[in-house]
């Protein structure tokens, strides 16, 4: 797992308020109820930091981000280099 | 516009728009945008009546639209009601919800409705189509994207009492209510409303990301534009969700004048947008930002207020519901809606309204949400031992010139909500110096993010799992002050006490199956020994009493009254 993927777990599971739940790379989020719509712009934002990419609207879909891995590849496929 | 509306029905007002003036924009990104005058969106609405022709969809036919937000799920509608057809939006399947789950709400609505056509687009999931369970008169149809025009469809002129469409709220419940609306009562709501909101169609320019199914997305920001002949910009509601910043873009960069929103809005775009980005928006073209469908709390408002500057007189509130059209009060447009101060424990006890000063220790405070529209009554029922009059606290029933005539082939669900040409609501309020203010709700429901959601919907689904005892669940909703909106709390009993052990599995497992069935998030699961939920006198799990009991116990859970004194 890379070190930005380990971030982005920790960063999710203060989100969720669950520090002992158990999330890896790709433990369903969005689909098994652990993530709630009003969280995905908190997970959006923290992807774009840790990419240094701006993730359009309009170009990602909650199960674009589904899990960890689910995201960082979202962001390979769509992300843009930061203005 | 006078506010004065000259048509018979919905279609005449379409056909009556000027070909060149802009009708909607459909927002995507800063790349991609799609922008139809009223003349494009006519031929767009054409093509698809001219399908519906084809497959014999006719005059009083029922037609459901299961397509993602936008112009062709539009156009789809308008294009049934050019045939006088009846349309109704349902929600768009999402990736969380359970196919089966999905697949038998669908095959509810439709043999309701007996619906003659549902409506999908190109991209409808394959796997949810397999699922798609339909009488055997009703017939699938993809959205057209080309093909004839229907021309000489309207040559049985719909009467202005037909009824335009249905709307529909979401879950097994909600689906079992269809709200029927004829031409008039469309027309007369929106003749009361364009002239409470002043509205010009030659300035005004609404935005919205509200989805369409629901009556403040489908009234508020299509029928309402389409009828008066305003622009409107929306986006879809995920996309939103995903990119709150977005909405100040649009409106910054369209000049948009008029939005309507739930009250969550108004505190998580503040707290989702960087305070060094706020200031590169120019909200100074908005007229009014009319916190509608959620309680409206003051908060919220001024946070929103504070955090980009705008007019204190632009944060507007509106109650409405589907049942009515849509707004049945709007606050005045020139000064911010009213707010007052209340004795806490007046408020609690005596369910009265006694003012107090600004801040006094103990008070609470509401936000007003304005004053009746033109043609319609209110009266406010206290309970049987409360004293009615001014400041009395007690559920709202409503009356008015635009009130729906039932729930479509359901006179049982409408006898229980029409009394005597009432409409009871279901929500509580009281009335201070001709103004109203909705201070909670009787019935049982919650409302999420603006959206309702009926306990009974995830409690069933909960009680279906065979680690809770059957039945023995309560689901309720929370305000969650961090959101300004409720979040859903679900506390269970399970089968016995060896279970709690396994707490964080059947936390989880219950999680799944609720977001399956409906696709919402629970934020807090509470799970409990056998025989601790309080039950009726019938047997039944009681969902205030047990509420009560859960606050008492987790304390934490409960910030209503600390939102309310601030």
């Amino acid at each position: 797992m890379t070190a930005q993927a380990q971030q982005m777990i920790e960063h999710i599971r203060q989100l969720i308020r669950k520090p002992n739940v158990m999330i890896d790379e790709d433990t369903p989020l969005v689909s098994s109820g652990l993530i709630d719509s009003m969280a995905l712009v908190d997970v959006l934002l923290k992807l774009e930091d840790l990419t240094h990419m701006r993730i359009p609207a309009g170009k990602v879909q909650p199960k674009d981000l589904d899990s960890v891995a689910k995201m960082f590849a979202t962001a390979q496929r769509v992300g843009k280099p930061r203005k | 516009m006078s506010g004065l509306i000259p048509f018979h029905d919905l279609v005449e007002a379409l056909e009556a728009a000027p070909a060149e003036r802009l009708f909607v924009t459909a927002w995507i990104d800063e790349d991609e945008q799609e922008t139809l005058t009223f003349g494009e969106f006519r031929e767009r609405a054409r093509t698809q009546a001219g399908l519906l022709l084809q497959h014999g969809v006719g005059a009083g036919d029922r037609v459901v639209i299961l397509m993602p937000q936008g112009v062709a799920a539009m156009a789809a509608f308008a294009g049934a009601m050019m045939l006088g057809a009846v349309p109704a939006f349902l929600a768009y399947p999402n990736f969380k919800v359970d196919t089966e789950k999905y697949r038998s709400g669908l095959a509810g609505v439709t043999a309701n409705l007996k619906a003659r056509a549902v409506v999908i687009d190109e991209e409808f999931p394959e796997e949810m189509l397999g699922h798609v369970s339909l009488g055997g008169e009703t017939k699938l149809l993809r959205a057209a994207d080309g093909g004839s025009k229907a021309t000489k469809m309207l040559d049985a002129r719909v009467q202005s009492e037909d009824v335009a469409f249905i709307q529909h709220s979401a879950g097994t419940t909600g689906l079992q209510k269809g709200v029927a609306l004829s031409h008039a009562a469309v027309l007369r709501q929106l003749e009361h409303l364009s002239q409470a909101l002043h509205l010009d169609p030659t300035t005004d320019r609404i935005y919205s990301w509200l989805p369409l199914y629901h009556d403040m997305g489908l009234i508020g920001c299509f029928i309402l534009p389409m009828v008066c002949h305003v622009p409107v910009v929306m986006q879809s509601p995920v996309d939103w969700v995903m990119h709150p910043e977005t909405m100040l873009q649009i409106i910054s960069e369209h000049k948009c004048t008029l939005a309507w929103l739930p009250n969550f809005v108004f505190q998580f775009v503040p707290r989702r947008v960087p305070a060094d980005r706020r200031r590169e928006y120019d909200l100074s073209s908005l007229r009014a930002l009319i916190n509608c469908s959620e309680p409206v709390r003051t908060s919220s408002m001024v946070e929103f207020q504070k955090a980009f500057g705008v007019k204190s007189a632009v944060l507007q509130s509106c109650y409405a519901m589907a049942e009515n059209v849509f707004a049945v009060t709007q606050s005045g447009l020139t000064q911010p809606p009213g707010q007052i101060w209340a004795d806490g424990h007046h408020f609690r006890s005596a369910h009265r309204i006694v003012k107090v000063a600004e801040g006094t220790p103990g008070a609470v405070s509401f936000t007003s949400s304005g004053r009746l529209l033109p043609g319609h009554e209110l009266r406010i029922e206290p309970d049987a031992d409360a004293v009615a009059g001014d400041g009395a606290v007690g559920e709202i029933l409503i009356q008015s010139d635009c009130l729906f005539d039932g729930y479509y082939n359901r006179p049982d669900l409408t006898a229980q909500t029409m009394v005597a040409g009432w409409y009871r609501t279901g929500d509580l309020g009281f009335c201070v110096d001709g103004e109203l203010y909705v201070a909670g709700r009787k019935k049982d429901l919650l409302i999420i993010g603006g959206e309702n959601v009926y306990p009974q919907d995830i409690e069933e689904l909960v009680a279906a799992y065979p680690a809770v005892h059957d039945g023995r669940v309560i689901a309720m909703g929370v305000y969650n002050n961090d959101l300004g909106t409720e979040e859903i709390v679900v506390v269970a009993e399970v089968e016995n006490e060896a279970l709690l052990a396994h707490a964080a599995e059947v936390e989880q497992e219950i999680r799944s199956r609720i977001v399956g069935g409906l696709g919402v998030a629970v934020r807090t699961i509470v799970l409990k020994p056998p025989k601790w939920i309080v039950k009726s006198t019938a047997g039944k799990p009681a969902r205030s009493a047990t509420r009560e009991k859960l606050m008492k116990e987790y304390p934490e859970l409960n910030r209503e009254e600390e939102v309310r004194s601030q």
